[in-house]
């Protein structure tokens, strides 16, 4: 997409009365996760949650759950975020808040699917980084859950044409991307570039955000583009896509954004992919608990 | 017996069960020696598969059972069945949706379409094995589907070893119960099977489509006269073998097929560590083994 094109997009979306804007919780949130982890303030994360009621009884019922549930019932928030440990209750904080977004009958995606699929590409992404020695995981999970923001711009602001694309990807059974682009003449990465500017994410998230379907030949962007690239390949192929069959084959290890991974981190050339796909199934489990807490109201 | 496997799926496995970290290193164990790998998503059936053999060999714990798995003299026989009892009730007819999936949406497609180009009208598949046939005649029946649509015209051939001379007599018969046929789709059902008291024949449209023959993997003279292969079917077989006797059987395999050939394993099977002149490919939901033109080196090790 040239400059030009992408300001005229740009003014099309940012000028719509119903560009998402971003929730209340997610700014002061997103500022005290851009530091590293061992400065956290739990307190002030307890403090976040409790402003939100919903989030907060949603924290203690996942506490409380099978997943996590032990023997004594958990009542209090502080008791729940510590149980849970920070970064799922980061997690239930953003898919939440990211729900709300838009309203509900505004979904043009089911929203456990939408959610199911960020989740599971942004644990794939934080499981990527780990393996390479990317020095920021939190900042690969991050780049992960918000990749496909864009979805929910073009959900909002050109819901009619968006519904035909996607309903043209699922029946031709396409990438996504490609289905807005014959369709809509810009994809959801091109708007999800948009948004990001617009809640001033930092540069990093911005480039994944727009760049993680077309990652550019030589690849744009560095490692993070690469692994928010293949994370979103692997889960779309495990069971954790758009909810449709996409026929294609992918081999990983001639992928341009793995060979270009290779060369930035040579210890992936050793990595056992057939296993490393084998324990993508272990996410379903999380992903669903995440998920179901946050749509059952 | 596939009855068994039933009894035990309904067997429920308590959450805290599932905990022990011993299980982690029994599963790591399996797939070091195997290449079947237990996800943990799916533990239950770890544990419940273990703890069939924990009393058969009187374990009273993980931890002794793990013993019992590592010590001789008992390590080989019980690992093989513990793999027994893992791979327990899973043949079945349409065992692998994806991998169904992925051969008609995808391998076959793309096979076509080189063939094509070169005006050679004809697939050659193998189930390297077959046990009692399930995988041979699901094969048949998808080919049979696709020679009516979209591969109108095209010849296929469909080869089905297996050691056991008993599994191929029974195979040929090509008899299942209710069990063996409970994935099969309603319609492919309805078309390529006949009822046969309790339980379902395969029907006479589908059984000269399949040779079986008795072949032992082992034997190198046989294994060499197996070439221009396009598709390779070889599930939960070669998690018997050892690291030699793998590496051998998939040198073989790779030779059999044609380039631009596939090789399937079971759903949850790996070659890590056997060979690098393959390269795994993903379809949604399924993995396989694809031949390249030319044995590549692994990216990044030039």
């Amino acid at each position: 997409m040239t400059m030009e094109t992408f300001d005229r997009l740009r003014s099309r979306i940012t000028s719509i009365d119903s560009m998402p804007t971003i929730p209340v919780i997610l700014r002061p949130l997103l500022r005290c996760l851009d530091q590293p982890v061992e400065q956290i303030d739990i307190t002030r994360i307890v403090e976040l949650i409790s402003y939100d009621k919903t989030i907060a009884a949603q924290c203690v019922r996942m506490a409380n759950s099978a997943l996590f549930g032990r023997h004594k019932q958990v009542e209090s928030v502080r008791t729940a975020v510590m149980n849970l440990g920070m970064w799922r209750v980061r997690d239930l904080l953003f898919s939440n808040s990211l729900s709300q977004v838009i309203p509900a009958n505004r979904w043009i995606v089911d929203p456990t699917v939408f959610w199911r699929h960020s989740l599971g590409v942004a644990l794939v992404c934080r499981k990527f980084a780990e393996i390479l020695g990317y020095p920021d995981t939190e900042k690969a999970y991050l780049a992960g859950l918000l990749h496909d923001i864009g979805i929910l711009v073009n959900s909002m602001v050109a819901p009619e044409e968006f519904r035909a694309a996607f309903s043209k990807a699922t029946r031709e059974q396409i990438a996504l991307d490609e289905a807005e682009r014959a369709t809509m003449g810009f994809t959801h990465c091109d708007s999800g570039r948009v948004l990001a500017e617009a809640w001033k994410i930092t540069p990093d998230l911005i480039q994944a955000i727009e760049l993680h379907h077309d990652i550019g030949d030589p690849v744009r962007g560095g490692p993070l583009v690469a692994m928010v690239h293949l994370s979103d390949l692997l889960c779309r192929l495990r069971g954790l896509g758009y909810g449709y069959y996409e026929p294609r084959q992918v081999d990983f290890a001639n992928e341009r954004g793995w060979l270009y991974l290779v060369m930035q981190f040579p210890n992936l050339a050793d990595l056992d992919l057939a296993r490393f796909t084998f324990t993508l199934d272990e996410y379903a489990k999380e992903v669903e608990e995440l998920v179901s807490t946050v749509f059952t109201r | 017996m596939p009855i068994d496997s039933t009894v035990l799926a309904n067997e429920r496995v308590p959450v805290d069960a599932l905990t022990d970290p011993v299980w982690t290193r029994i599963r790591d164990l399996i797939y070091q020696v195997s290449g079947i790998y237990q996800a943990e998503n799916k533990f239950h059936l770890l544990v419940r598969r273990c703890n069939v053999r924990m009393k058969a060999v009187g374990s009273r714990t993980p931890r002794e059972y793990l013993d019992f798995l590592t010590e001789r003299p008992n390590r080989d026989a019980e690992m093989r069945n513990l793999l027994n009892e893992i791979t327990i009730g899973e043949t079945c007819l349409f065992r692998s949706m994806p991998q169904v999936e992925a051969l008609r949406k995808v391998v076959i497609p793309s096979l076509a379409e080189v063939k094509r180009k070169l005006s050679y009208t004809k697939l050659r598949f193998w189930s390297a094995g077959c046990s009692t046939g399930e995988e041979s005649y699901t094969l048949a029946m998808i080919m049979l589907e696709e020679s009516q649509k979209t591969l109108k015209g095209w010849t296929f051939e469909i080869m089905a070893t297996d050691l056991n001379e008993r599994s191929i007599a029974k195979a040929q018969e090509g008899i299942y119960n209710d069990y063996a046929v409970r994935n099969v789709p309603p319609d492919f059902k309805k078309k390529y099977f006949t009822q046969a008291g309790s339980n379902f024949r395969v029907a006479d449209c589908v059984r000269p489509l399949v040779t079986f023959s008795r072949l032992n993997m082992l034997d190198d003279s046989k294994m060499l006269f197996m070439r221009g292969i396009d598709v390779i079917f070889c599930c939960n077989v070669l998690i018997y073998f050892d690291g030699k006797s793998k590496t051998r059987t998939v040198n073989h395999f790779y030779n059999a097929l044609m380039t631009n050939g596939y090789f399937f394993l079971g759903q949850s099977e790996s070659l890590y560590g056997i060979t690098e002149k393959f390269h795994l490919v993903h379809f949604p939901g399924a993995t396989a083994y694809w031949k390249p033109n030319e044995p590549v080196l692994k990216a990044g090790s030039a």
